[in-house]
């Protein structure tokens, strides 16, 4: 039997919500993919500081106070994105609450 | 998936797996010494007692996710060793190809039977366990470069610290590596006796491929490797002065540990040695219960029962005579026990056949 051929087996649960493993296994993935990703990056400002395209020590200068206005639109749109959802409000109107077939019962 | 990522990801991972190694297990014992200061027992002596005190925290669980999930994405998952080298497979198996007609290195055996032991469960999380794809020598040599995690300062090698230990104290013409894996255990041994007969057997056809390709490149001579079960090999009786094993009797099942012994003892000549390197001697209960949750969570059955077993009983009623079971340290440029990071309870356990039998 192939590794692709094998039934799947439950993973072991280590907290007490089978949910915190599941979200530990996301959050890991998306912390090695950003530490890919910054990896990348660094190698390109390497690269390009060797080339003489880029100013390494300007790059890594405190930017200025209108280069922080002009980022600051975008810093906003990037914090609401990211925790808009803790306010668990809906986007689009429609029955709020829990959601279960086993009561009509709405336990919202 | 390109290998300036692969490499990101793989150095991240073992990153994260250095501070849970030191930070996070140093922090899950000195809650378990807290607790256990505060009750009125004191430490206790028992496995049970120290589950009890920490399952149920949110540092131990933290820890154990972690060990289970930081293997898991070594080997697994977008950037894990198995779908690395399944992208490199064809270049990957032309490098091991051409020792496979060699038979002065290497020996197949086809028609072998493994183990149900061996092939239900996927050893060190390892996808398909180290028996199954014709990659897997070379996966488990590439994850097996990050498992100890306390590296020799002096940059000696656990394999080169063990094999000092097994020649001391004598001259060894036949070796016999018990379980050989891909041979890193074996190469110290066919390197340091250009004019002895080194012999590595083990299940695993991936594995000795890699092990003969390895001592090919190195220009051995004296060396060959054979897939065959160590439990019943086909070496006449009295074949070996010397008999090793470098962590294989935790992946045996108990009735296939007696059988390995028995094995080892047969194919010793009189007076021959046999020293095995494995995760044995465990001071307390609370590395007793580290030890039985890696087992677990590392895919590795019969860590506990080996750690259960009176093992010097076990030897000495098969005959051995001269046993000894001592704690080794992996690596001399670190004060272990100072240094206070997890490691593997590494052990040496060896034992001499008498120069007569029943003397």
């Amino acid at each position: 039997m192939t590794r692709e051929t094998r039934p799947p087996r439950a993973e072991q649960q280590f907290f007490d919500d089978p949910a915190i493993d599941r979200i530990m296994g996301a959050f890991m993935a998306l912390a090695t993919e950003h530490y890919v990703l910054r990896d990348r990056f660094l190698a390109l400002e390497r690269g390009l500081a060797q080339s003489g395209s880029i100013n390494p020590a300007a790059l890594d200068q405190e930017p200025d106070e209108s280069e922080r206005a002009e980022s600051l639109a975008d810093r906003k749109a990037f914090v609401e994105a990211l925790m808009r959802p803790l306010l668990g409000e809906q986007d689009a109107l429609g029955v709020p609450g829990k959601f279960s077939l086993k009561t009509t019962k709405s336990e919202a | 998936m390109d290998d300036r990522s692969f490499t990101a990801a793989q150095d991240f991972l073992l990153s994260a797996k250095t501070f849970w190694t030191t930070t996070l297990y140093g922090a899950v014992r000195d809650s378990y010494s807290e607790k256990a200061n505060h009750s009125q027992d004191g430490a206790s002596d028992s496995v049970e007692a120290v589950a009890e005190a920490l399952e149920d925290t949110t540092l131990y669980q933290f820890y154990a996710w972690l060990e289970r999930h930081l293997q898991r994405m070594k080997y697994a998952g977008r950037y894990g060793l198995v779908p690395y080298h399944e992208e490199r497979r064809r270049e990957m198996l032309e490098a091991l190809g051409h020792v496979d007609t060699d038979d002065r290195f290497l020996e197949l055996n086809e028609n072998l039977d493994l183990p149900a032991y061996y092939t239900g469960v996927d050893i060190h999380q390892h996808p398909g366990g180290v028996w199954s794809d014709a990659l897997a020598g070379v996966i488990y040599e590439r994850g097996a470069r990050t498992t100890t995690p306390l590296l020799d300062a002096a940059g000696k090698d656990v394999h080169e610290r063990f094999t000092d230990l097994a020649l001391a104290g004598g001259s060894h013409s036949n070796v016999l590596d018990m379980g050989c894996g891909f041979g890193k255990s074996t190469q110290p041994f066919f390197r340091r006796l250009p004019d002895s007969r080194i012999e590595g057997v083990d299940l695993a056809a991936p594995c000795i491929k890699l092990a003969a390709s390895l001592a090919q490149k190195a220009q051995s001579k004296n060396v060959r490797f054979r897939q065959m079960n160590a439990c019943n090999t086909d070496y006449a009786n009295e074949s070996f002065d010397l008999v090793t094993s470098t962590m294989v009797l935790h992946e045996l099942p108990p009735k296939t540990l007696d059988e390995f012994f028995d094995e080892a003892f047969r194919v010793l000549s009189p007076g021959g040695r046999m020293v095995n390197l494995d995760f044995y001697c465990l001071p307390d209960a609370f590395r007793r219960f580290i030890h039985y949750g890696h087992a677990r969570r590392n895919n590795e059955s019969y860590m506990g029962p080996l750690a259960e077993m009176d093992i010097s009983k076990l030897l000495t009623s098969k005959g051995f005579v001269d046993v000894e079971i001592l704690p080794f340290k992996e690596t001399e440029g670190v004060d272990i026990d100072a240094n206070g990071s997890w490691r593997f309870p590494w052990t040496v356990i060896a034992a001499r056949k008498p120069e007569r039998c029943g003397s």
